[in-house]
């Protein structure tokens, strides 16, 4: 213990050595309080697998969402309109009219595919030379391929300038494909909901199991909790032990959910790259980074002081000696 | 020290533990509340310690009205008072000296002045050898003798005691009974419950005698009959 400074005042050195004392016995009382849990490592070591377990259910659908938006993103960034233009317009028109579209703000690029060369690419890529030969005319129509600025990402608007090229006369009909920017979203928005739901049940079930372990606690003390009151602590000194009881057993059992997080990740990755790949797809789970790690920790340690305070509301508040 | 005005204290269930109780003690005064048991004396203290309310009257304890006194003010209240109970009521997860050290340890008392402070009220009670055992180590007596230093050792103005030679074999009673005597003697306002009359009896202090919760008898002497 450091000396009191001799400069200063004796009433400002004993309100200092009043504040050092309450932070000298509040690392006591955690220091006791951790050494206990350590004590009893297989109850401990139980109470913080139930809380890790779930934490893991939650964080693991929040990593795959975070995930997932950023495929979503990538895909809505390449959304193309196809054009397919009527039989009757020329090379030369279509041409113009690919030129004319590219001058709009909203368009990135836009490009414009003659049916002739079209075909001849169909011939030589697909080896249909004998079938295409066949055909009296080309059956392909002029196509522009058009992509809209990157800033129009929302799909409803890049509709509306779908449904705008069809008001020009040489256009027959305009293909938008984003069926699977669709399915992606709905299946981010269906997964999004559920951690909300999710997150807040098991959030929910942490503090109970917190709270009842904290209760069980309390009235395994409860001599020394009424002994304490009778000689003149109060309620805060009282509660301080089970609130960092809380703490600790919440903290512990965030650090097992990013233990669990870290393995569930790299046993699903692999199966995963398989199953994108197989959809022309990189996509991949990242582990939880250095902010999901401290939000983690930071989620159990805040549950877990909830709990204690609820069970020692409940259950510590209201024993008095009799 | 501790002034009683018509008190009385009826309990939920309509059972009237203590009717119309009016005394005072002095500072520094040494006195027993006797009668049989269900008499009131258990209920007497509780008024004192604020772990009851009295339901009419005025009870003051150093000048200060307990009624006055709120909830959350309760803990600091108790800090002036040591008591020790007939079952000692240690803490037996801990060593002698953790017992003894409660107290300032909640009074947030720093680590020097605590180890001083511990040891002054051992030495005091003969067990400065024995601060490492726990409390299962050492005999009833002992024992006894470790919650009166843990009552001490705040240095209180007020002392109040529970039966507390109810275990004890009479030499071992006597021993404890100089031991409040001293406190007495240094200017410590002691109450001690007991129904150990002859002990009583034989230590000429002010008795103070209750019956179905009302005084029957004040005296300075203890040569009365029962």
């Amino acid at each position: 213990m450091s000396e009191p400074s001799k400069v200063s005042g004796a009433r400002s050195t004993q309100s200092q050595s009043a504040i050092a004392n309450y932070f000298k016995h509040h690392s006591e009382v955690a220091k006791t309080t951790f050494r206990t849990q350590i004590d009893k490592p297989f109850s401990s070591f139980f109470t913080c697998s139930v809380i890790g377990i779930a934490l893991v259910l939650p964080c693991l659908l929040m990593l795959i969402l975070a995930d997932l938006q950023s495929v979503s993103d990538d895909w809505e960034d390449s959304t193309q309109i196809t054009l397919f233009l009527k039989k009757h317009v020329s090379s030369q028109n279509a041409s113009a009219l690919a030129v004319e579209i590219n001058k709009k703000n909203s368009i990135h690029t836009s490009a414009f595919i003659d049916k002739d060369i079209a075909l001849a690419t169909f011939k030589e890529k697909f080896d249909f030379a004998e079938a295409v030969d066949s055909l009296d005319e080309n059956p392909l129509p002029h196509v522009i391929l058009v992509q809209p600025v990157n800033t129009l990402t929302k799909i409803e608007h890049i509709e509306q300038l779908k449904v705008s090229f069809l008001k020009h006369d040489e256009v027959d009909s305009a293909l938008l494909d984003v069926k699977w920017v669709k399915r992606l979203n709905s299946i981010t928005e269906v997964l999004s909901k559920s951690f909300w739901l999710l997150a807040s049940m098991l959030s929910l079930s942490v503090i109970l199991v917190l709270g009842n372990t904290i209760r069980l606690a309390i009235e395994s003390k409860k001599e020394e909790i009424i002994v304490m009151k009778l000689v003149g602590g109060t309620n805060a000194f009282v509660r301080r032990p089970f609130l960092y009881m809380g703490v600790f057993l919440g903290l512990g059992g965030s650090i097992l959910a990013w233990i669990l997080l870290h393995l569930i990740v790299y046993l699903l990755n692999q199966p995963i790259q398989e199953l994108s790949s197989s959809y022309q797809s990189d996509f991949y789970l990242s582990g939880p980074d250095f902010e999901s790690t401290i939000f983690l920790l930071i989620l159990g340690l805040s549950l877990g002081w909830l709990g204690a305070w609820l069970a020692v509301r409940k259950h510590l508040d209201d024993m008095e000696p009799n | 020290m501790i002034n009683f005005e018509s008190v009385s204290k009826q309990y939920a269930d309509g059972h009237e533990a203590l009717s119309d109780v009016s005394f005072s003690l002095d500072r520094g005064e040494m006195a027993f509340l006797t009668g049989h048991s269900g008499a009131g004396k258990s209920t007497l203290l509780k008024l004192i310690m604020l772990m009851e309310r009295a339901s009419q009257g005025r009870i003051s304890v150093g000048e200060q009205d307990l009624s006055t006194i709120i909830k959350r003010q309760i803990p600091y209240f108790r800090r002036h008072i040591g008591v020790v109970f007939q079952n000692h009521r240690l803490l037996y997860d801990r060593s002698v000296f953790d017992n003894v050290a409660l107290p300032l340890h909640i009074s947030g008392m720093n680590h020097r002045d605590i180890g001083r402070r511990v040891r002054a009220a051992l030495d005091k009670v003969g067990l400065l050898s024995k601060e490492k055992l726990t409390p299962i180590q050492i005999s009833g007596g002992e024992q006894q003798r470790v919650g009166i230093a843990r009552a001490v050792v705040n240095k209180p103005p007020l002392l109040l005691a529970d039966e507390p030679t109810g275990n004890l074999d009479p030499d071992l009673s006597e021993e404890i009974m100089k031991l409040f005597t001293e406190f007495s003697q240094v200017g410590v306002t002691v109450l001690i419950a007991s129904h150990d009359l002859a002990l009583i009896h034989h230590m000429h202090y002010r008795v103070i005698e209750l019956n179905k919760g009302r005084i029957v008898e004040a005296s300075f002497d203890g040569e009365r009959d029962v």
